[in-house]
């Protein structure tokens, strides 16, 4: 993005100057021998020893110089036919004395250095700064770029020998207010980051150019290294602050996770229906955010927005958009598994039902039912006449299949928490454990990112937290897990701590408390969390630190610091007294984790670097080492494209074990965004002879087609059934996968990114992964009793739709253009942001990388991203057509 | 007295008066009368913890106008059902067969791919299966020497472990039997078994099976083989230089279906193979002439076993050479014009009735549609609708099996049940497979010890042509109609 001004800096200069002279003149119109020998004439009268003579000679160059930059395409005239006299004009620069006239054959000669300056040489920066300092711009745009490259390779040669720079930022206060003014954001804002001076950005914005800037200043950002990135950001904030667009001010306060911001722009902001935009913004960030009276005075007022953070009606908007598009019918998973479509292979119809197809049944119905709040198996009306009515189908699982069973209930009901806990509620009563399990973990994902004054899930699980089986301790601490996740509540880590240094609890309860705890302190970087964890991890025996389970804890101490970079290094130091049989894995863990979705090159690199090694059998650590290479990849398209590249090469060069992970570092990358290279390398994986490999392909098809109802890797799993219709265990995860792609019938997302692929939700992610790592071990984790495992990745499910409500957030239908997102940063004009558009009425469903823009004037969205809910205010200088 | 609003479901009770000097319970109760639900089944959440029968209404601090959630209901708390369903994966072996939908595979033992297709061939005729279980060594006749007995034991043993078991079956005492029994598939070429023609197996091994079974109820002089898979031949010998005739009747277990230049589907084969040209001794002549010979069925079996003689003996390379040539065989076939007038009048009745039986069932589909029973073109119906018919026949058939049997009449039309395959160049190399329609209709490739299932439409999809598995034996099962 800072490439232009360089280019121009130091290659154009040099094109022209080979021809041959003789030709030149032969060719030259009679016009063209004027003017060459007009300042010919000049060039001499310069160097006249009649002042007068010299004053006007510069005058009229400097005239015959300005009259014609018009041109773009190339150099110009006078220009061209003074370049022989450069040196000539240099050194008699050089003999004359102090005054005006130097000054002004100083600015001339800093032009004329725009096209003769040997390289490194930065002879226009010099002669400008001996110059008049006139106005900068008289002498064209192409002259202030090239000064602007000189200033910055200047500026980098002076800090280094520490010399002033003042002269220098006199300059570049008249090139930004110059570019700033001349719609030439990109360049102000690129000079000013070579300088290291943003703040002089403030000053120069205004109404007509700072949206331009700060979209400049926001997508640079992602490709800035250390701190600079946040500074820019803050940079944008005060600029939208300034000019009062607090939406996006907001945005940009929470991609910077500056909850001081973010209070800021609620007090800054006294319009309640723009409140309220500001709410949805934050509750679909998923974040836990309290609103006190200085940021809305009025109690009921308050109450309201504090409702849309909690996402209470999110459940309502949800059924209104599956209504409108009629997909309210339940789905049975033969109604997924489509067998009828692969008759004579796909397995008979089995008379004994087989308790891993069941369950694998019940994740495929409670995926695809997701948030509907009615099925057919579980919620079915509970007529026990009928073959698959409600207390049947959960006694048709064995076992930990039953927990899961009774947790689907949950998934069913998600975000419906008034009648998902009253129909959860007859399983408390159950003698069965793993009921009672199931039903503390369908209480959680219900109330997944919903909350509640009453805080029912805290109420309802912690009693059962100290029970002495060792399922139900799960089932509520994961529920809690899912419940509070990001809500950083202080209670629940009063409660769960102590689990983690309790001698006496087992391993797997230990696990999950950690991931709990990991996932409710997600990105916080809390010290006695972080304590607690590691203290739990030295405590493991030697034989435990081998267990696939163990290796939860480590990711549980990486999820703390998701995303906070730098402020791993403490603990990271501290990972490296643990046990060697522990310590690269968590290493791995650790750094993936800090660096989740910043995009950081340098850590990609590293992570990189440990896949290459080749490790003696038995070491683990390469795996989430694949994962991270996603994780950090993530943040942009670039590096993500770039990511998908190496990772094909790992394929072909890499041992078995990172192998396993590649899939499903493919399946983060692309999640809900089938990228049909991406699908097309899942495909033949998911043939691949180890079956590991296979099953985590076949999982990452589900993840990249997740909620997408994406036909083709439909019928791929289709046909991968019925090709390995009798292996149970890869069977199980192609029915996974149906379950993902159909995911909510397709209006679910699973993408932690949204907002323009601007923001990421930090607990969404936290979800992911782990579930992602709970993969890297397939066969112990999901295929052995700890599947529900999988329904972490509620955490990440949000309705991909586009909900535009009016002033009394009432679904309001309009319409809209929705078609593929184009990048217009930094174009000039006002250039198209959607291509390919078609024109809908909301709600609206949209995929990856698709935009949506109002196909009316009669309303004003209040957010300048149109997803999720927007609130539609009415134009008032709006009249109808006709 | 403080008043409270308690959310419960989607309700808000809106006032509701707590009496703080009284227990909570009392408060219960004043919910139950309002809900429903039970005291001991309400759980009352009160800012992030439940709401205890006999707690302090002061330490839970309640305020005037408070909300409170309610979470219970008055349903029947659910109860596991008093006999949990059996899964799949704790059943014993034999049982998890029977949801498998298909019975094991054999392993080859070493060049036995001929003898497995075979065994799987046989083992899909339930009748023959039945036969072999009421087989007893006691019922051992003397005319059945030792070798037929013990072949006759091991196949008996051999079909009972396939419907046992899940995993692949190795067919070790069922290979050692046919070796003895017949020494010729014991040759070796370079020290291992060699290859063997797949219709010499089953010839044999039908053949072996005849004599015993027919030796068990020699009383009533039943020969089961014979009545499976016996095909009654009445053949016209013709002299066409002397004028001289005769005729004769044999009994074969199965058709030949000649591959020559102008043979493109299996019903031209089976004429061209029913008419045979063949020189003796002509006594009218005094010397040798040519006779033809021309055979019609004349009694059908329930179980129609078809060869295409695909093999020949090459004299130059020294070995049994394939005919490539692709033949069609249909997925049913009408033999009807293949039977000698005799039979054809025994035929008739049965035909009728399935032919109105068909019919009907179409014309009930397609809403009475009575032209199309009547017309000549039942046969292209008949072809629509056999993909479903065929399926429920033969499962009609194999319910009623036994005693029924007397009342069943055969109609000449037939289904396909079984095809072996050959693949490769020669008879002595190459391999063979099994592919056996299932009693569920489907149909599921025994290549060995791994049965996969198939589609129907890729079954006739074996009739050679190429270097593909091709149809080398091919057995049909007769549709039948109560009278």
């Amino acid at each position: 993005m800072s490439d232009p001004k360089n280019d121009a800096g130091t290659s154009q200069p040099k094109a022209p100057a080979n021809d041959p002279k003789k030709k030149e003149e032969e060719d030259l119109s009679e016009e063209d021998l004027a003017l060459k020998q007009q300042l010919e004439l000049y060039v001499e009268r310069v160097q006249d020893s009649d002042p007068g003579l010299q004053k006007v000679a510069l005058e009229s160059m400097r005239h015959e110089i300005r009259t014609s930059t018009s041109s773009m395409t190339s150099v110009p005239k006078p220009l061209k036919f003074l370049r022989p006299h450069y040196g000539t004009l240099k050194s008699f620069y050089v003999t004359m004395p102090d005054s005006n006239l130097k000054n002004y054959l100083a600015d001339i000669l800093s032009v004329l250095a725009l096209t003769m300056s040997a390289e490194g040489e930065r002879e226009s920066l010099k002669y400008r700064l001996l110059g008049s300092e006139g106005d900068i711009g008289s002498w064209g745009h192409e002259y202030v770029r090239n000064l602007a490259g000189e200033i910055s390779q200047e500026y980098i040669k002076r800090q280094s020998e520490e010399a002033p720079i003042e002269d220098l930022m006199e300059l570049v206060q008249q090139i930004v207010s110059f570019h700033m003014k001349h719609n030439a954001e990109p360049e102000a804002v690129d000079l000013l980051m070579e300088v290291e001076d943003l703040d002089l950005l403030v000053e120069h914005v205004d109404k007509a150019n700072f949206k331009r800037t700060c979209l400049y200043l926001t997508s640079a950002a992602r490709y800035l290294p250390g701190p600079d990135d946040m500074l820019v950001l803050d940079i944008a904030y005060t600029i939208y602050l300034k000019f009062e667009e607090f939406a996006s001010a907001l945005q940009i306060a929470l991609s910077l996770d500056n909850m001081q911001h973010v209070r800021q722009v609620f007090t800054s902001c006294d319009n309640q229906l723009k409140k309220m935009q500001f709410c949805y913004i934050l509750a679909r960030h998923g974040i836990t955010f309290e609103l006190d009276d200085e940021m809305v005075a009025d109690d009921e007022d308050r109450e309201a927005l504090q409702d849309i953070i909690n996402n209470t009606k999110l459940s309502e908007s949800y059924l209104t958009l599956a209504r409108d598009i009629e997909v309210m019918e339940s789905k049975s998973p033969e109604d997924i598994y489509k067998a009828h479509l692969l008759d004579g292979r796909a397995s008979t119809g089995a008379s004994v039902d087989s308790a891993r197809q069941n369950l694998a049944a019940t994740f495929v119905n409670a995926f695809v039912n997701a948030g509907f709040g009615q099925d057919k198996l579980m919620t079915a009306p509970a007529d026990s006449s009928i073959g698959g009515s409600t207390g049947n189908w959960l006694f048709k699982n064995k076992e930990h299949g039953k927990t899961s069973a009774a947790a689907s209930l949950g998934m069913i009901l998600l975000w419906d928490v008034d009648s998902g806990l009253a129909q959860i509620d007859k399983y408390f009563h159950s003698n069965d454990n793993h009921v009672i399990a199931g039903a503390l973990l369908g209480v959680g994902i219900v109330n997944c990112g919903v909350k509640n004054d009453c805080d029912p899930a805290l109420a309802l699980l912690s009693e059962y937290i100290s029970k002495e089986d060792s399922s139900v301790r799960i089932g509520a601490i994961m529920g809690l897990g899912i419940a509070y996740a990001g809500a950083q509540n202080e209670q629940i880590r009063s409660s769960l701590t102590p689990i983690l240094n309790d001698a006496k609890a087992p391993l797997d309860v230990i696990a999950f408390t950690a991931i709990s705890l990991g996932l409710i302190y997600v990105g916080s970087c809390n010290e006695e969390v972080a304590q607690a964890i590691i203290f739990a991890l030295m405590d493991r025996s030697e034989s435990e630190l081998g267990e696939p389970l163990t290796r939860l804890l480590p990711l549980a101490l990486g999820l703390l610091y998701l995303g906070k970079q730098e402020s791993v290094e403490a603990t990271a130091e501290v990972s490296k007294t643990f046990n060697e049989k522990i310590r690269k894995y968590c290493d791995m863990t650790l750094l993936s984790c800090a660096y989740a979705g910043t995009g950081n090159v340098l850590k990609v690199q590293n992570l990189l670097g440990h896949c290459a090694q080749h490790l003696e059998k038995g070491e683990t650590h390469q795996g989430p080492a694949v994962l991270g290479i996603a994780m950090v990849a993530m943040a942009e398209e670039l590096g993500l494209d770039m990511s998908i590249r190496s990772l094909e090469h790992l394929l072909q060069y890499g041992e078995q074990n990172i192998r396993r992970a590649v899939p499903l570092a493919l399946g983060l990358l692309c999640i809900s965004n089938p990228k049909v290279n991406v699908m097309d390398t899942l495909s033949r994986l998911s043939h691949d002879s180890d079956s590991e490999v296979a099953m985590a392909a076949i999982i990452s098809l589900g993840l990249i087609g997740a909620g997408t109802n994406n036909a083709r890797i439909a019928s791929m799993l289709r046909n991968l059934s019925s090709y390995y219709y009798k292996d149970a265990s890869l069977l199980f995860c192609v029915r996974i996968a149906q379950g993902l792609v159909h995911l909510g019938k397709g209006l679910l997302t699973l993408n932690p990114y949204h907002s323009d692929r601007f923001l990421l939700s930090p607990t969404a992610l936290a979800g992911l992964v782990t579930m992602l790592h709970a993969c890297l071990d397939m066969k112990a984790m999901v295929l052995g009793k700890y599947h529900y495992i999988l329904y972490l990745i509620v955490l990440a499910m949000q309705p991909r739709m586009l909900m535009t409500v009016d002033e009394n957030l009432k679904p309001l239908s309009v319409s809209v253009r929705v078609g593929q997102a184009v990048d217009v940063v930094g174009q000039a004009g006002r250039p198209k942001t959607i291509t390919g558009f078609q024109t809908h009425s909301t709600p609206v469903l949209l995929a990856a990388c698709d935009r949506a823009e109002l196909a009316t004037e009669k309303y004003i969205p209040l957010s300048p991203i149109l997803e999720g809910h927007v609130i539609l205010k009415e134009n008032p200088e709006y009249r109808e057509d006709s | 007295m403080l008043t409270v609003s308690v959310k419960w479901q989607k309700e808000l009770l809106k006032v509701v008066e707590v009496d703080t000097s009284q227990p909570p319970y009392v408060f219960k109760c004043q919910l139950y009368d309002l809900t429903g639900v039970p005291p001991e089944r309400q759980k009352i959440m009160v800012k992030g913890g439940l709401l205890k029968d006999d707690d302090d209404w002061s330490i839970v601090g309640l305020k005037q106008g408070q909300k409170l959630m309610m979470m219970g209901t008055a349903d029947e708390v659910v109860k596991a059902p008093e006999k949990g369903p059996v899964f799949m994966e704790d059943l014993p072996e034999e049982e998890q067969v029977v949801s498998l939908g298909h019975s094991a595979g054999l392993f080859n033992l070493g060049n036995t791919c001929y003898m497995n297709s075979t065994v799987q061939c046989l083992h899909s005729v339930p009748e023959l299966k039945s036969a072999l279980v009421k087989y007893s060594h006691s019922g051992r006749n003397n005319d059945v020497d030792q070798t037929s007995h013990m072949l006759t034991v091991a196949t008996r043993d051999l079909f009972g472990e396939l419907d046992k078991s899940v995993k692949p079956v190795a067919p070790m005492q069922f290979w050692m039997v046919l070796r003895k029994k017949y020494p010729q598939f014991g040759q070796l070429h370079n020290g291992a078994f060699m290859q063997q023609d797949a219709e010499e197996c089953l010839t044999q091994l039908l053949y072996t099976l005849s004599q015993s079974l027919r030796s068990l109820c020699s009383s009533e002089s039943i020969d089961t083989v014979k009545d499976l898979f016996g095909i009654e031949l009445a053949s016209r010998i013709h002299c066409q230089e002397s004028g001289e005739e005769s005729s004769e009747t044999e009994s074969v277990y199965s058709l030949k279906c000649h591959i020559s230049q102008e043979v493109n589907h299996l019903h031209e084969g089976l004429k061209h193979a029913l008419k045979s040209e063949l020189e003796k001794a002509s006594p009218a002549l005094g010397r040798s002439a040519i006779y033809l010979k021309e055979s019609r069925i004349n009694g059908l079996p329930r179980y129609l076993t078809i060869q295409f003689v695909r093999f020949f003996w090459k004299r130059e390379s020294n070995q049994k050479a394939k005919i490539l040539r692709k033949v069609d065989y249909p997925l049913e076939l009408d033999i009807y014009d293949l039977c000698s007038d005799e039979l054809r009048k025994k035929l008739e009745g049965p035909r009728q009735i399935l032919r109105d039986n068909e019919g009907r069932k179409l014309g009930l589909k397609a809403n009475e549609k009575s032209s199309s029973s009547k017309d000549n073109d039942v046969k292209m119906t008949d072809a629509e609708g056999s993909s479903n018919a065929s399926g429920e026949s033969s499962m009609t058939i194999s319910q009623e099996g036994g005693p029924s049997e007397k009342e069943k009449h055969l109609t000449g039309i037939y289904d396909l049940v079984a095809v072996l395959t050959h693949k490769g160049r020669s008879a002595d190399s190459g391999h063979y497979v099994a592919w056996v329609k299932q009693e569920s209709g489907k149909w599921i490739e025994f290549d060995d010890d791994n049965p996969i299932p198939q589609r129907e439409e890729d079954i006739v999809k074996l009739s050679g042509g190429g270097d593909w598995h091709m149809a080398y034996i091919c057995m049909y099962k007769a549709r039948t109609v109560s009278m």
